[in-house]
């Protein structure tokens, strides 16, 4: 039985069931049917009811003359995404800062909750950089496709005919590196970071850690922009050749 | 009106995202040619396609690597 968190283990007690029958029914089987929730999903289920609270709250409170506090944090949040996106993708670029807001903002708050006590890093789990990957490579692949059509095609085939299936194979490898490459960087930055806080704590229980939890929350919010900005490109890079 | 190339105006901070993928894109394209030889090699019951897979892996992360550090900025 693997060490569970509070809130695993008390998703576990009570989902159990539910969670078999979801992997059940996708023919996946859990080494410890009594406890099918492990920790990174208990943390990005928080994560995501973290996140609804937010847009919630803001969506709720929304006031011209009067913004809240959490107003200003999402506005800002906003514009960041926006003023970015605008440089790097250009003519069109609204479309896409829905996704790479939610997509900042789950991982943000996915590397942050680990220096909450009790908690553990989303990012630290090599499935959640994945799957943020995964999601991130259909996504510009889908508005690639769906901005260029077939002329999509031309970007993997590149300007000479005679080396296009060399090309082709070449820039397959090219866009799987990608995903690879993302689920790296962040996994590998956030582990890294957990790691030494927790050794600091270890041999330094008091004062010490708290530089290394600082260290931690930059080293967050460095990972989260590099992921969103990559997105970005990538993003730019299929929609360009609709122009 | 004529359409802009995103690349035309890119900030620093763009750059240096850019240029952090070149640590990562020649490893993680090697691993990809080796995994997706493995594949092949998997399907078509042989034994030497990951070879050509760790090929085409290098060449695709050294290409990616050079269109990368030439594009202009």
């Amino acid at each position: 039985m693997p060490e569970q968190l509070w809130l695993t283990a008390l998703l576990n007690k009570y989902l159990a069931g539910v969670a078999n029958a979801i992997l059940g029914s996708v023919h996946v089987h859990p080494a410890y049917p009594q406890a099918p929730i492990t920790n990174y999903v208990a943390m990005q289920l928080l994560v995501f009811v973290i996140l609804i609270l937010f847009f919630a709250i803001v969506r709720a409170r929304l006031s011209v003359d009067d913004p809240g506090p959490l107003q200003h944090v999402a506005e800002s949040l906003n514009s960041f995404i926006v003023n970015q996106s605008h440089e790097v993708i250009g003519h069109g670029y609204e479309r896409y800062v829905g996704y790479l807001t939610v997509l900042g903002l789950f991982i943000l708050v996915g590397c942050l909750i680990g220096l909450v006590p009790g908690f553990e890093t989303a990012t630290a789990s090599p499935s959640v950089p994945l799957g943020c990957a995964l999601v991130t490579w259909f996504y510009y692949h889908f508005q690639g496709i769906r901005l260029n059509g077939f002329g999509y095609i031309k970007n993997f085939i590149g300007p000479v005919w005679w080396l296009a299936p060399l090309m082709f194979v070449i820039e397959v490898c090219s866009h799987l590196a990608r995903v690879l490459s993302l689920t790296i960087r962040l996994f590998a930055n956030m582990f890294a970071s957990d790691m030494v806080t927790l050794v600091f704590f270890t041999l330094f229980p008091i004062g010490i850690p708290i530089i290394f939890m600082l260290l931690h929350a930059g080293v967050a919010l460095i990972q989260t922009y590099i992921f969103v900005l990559l997105a970005t490109v990538y993003i730019g890079e299929a929609v360009a050749h609709e122009h | 009106m004529a359409a802009e190339d995103p690349d035309d105006k890119q900030s620093a901070a763009v750059v240096w995202a850019r240029y952090s993928q070149i640590a990562f894109i020649i490893p993680a394209a090697v691993v990809v040619g080796l995994l997706l030889g493995k594949l092949l090699d998997y399907w078509l019951h042989t034994h030497w396609l990951f070879l050509v897979g760790i090929i085409v892996g290098s060449i695709a992360g050294f290409v990616d690597m050079i269109r990368m550090v030439t594009r202009k900025s």
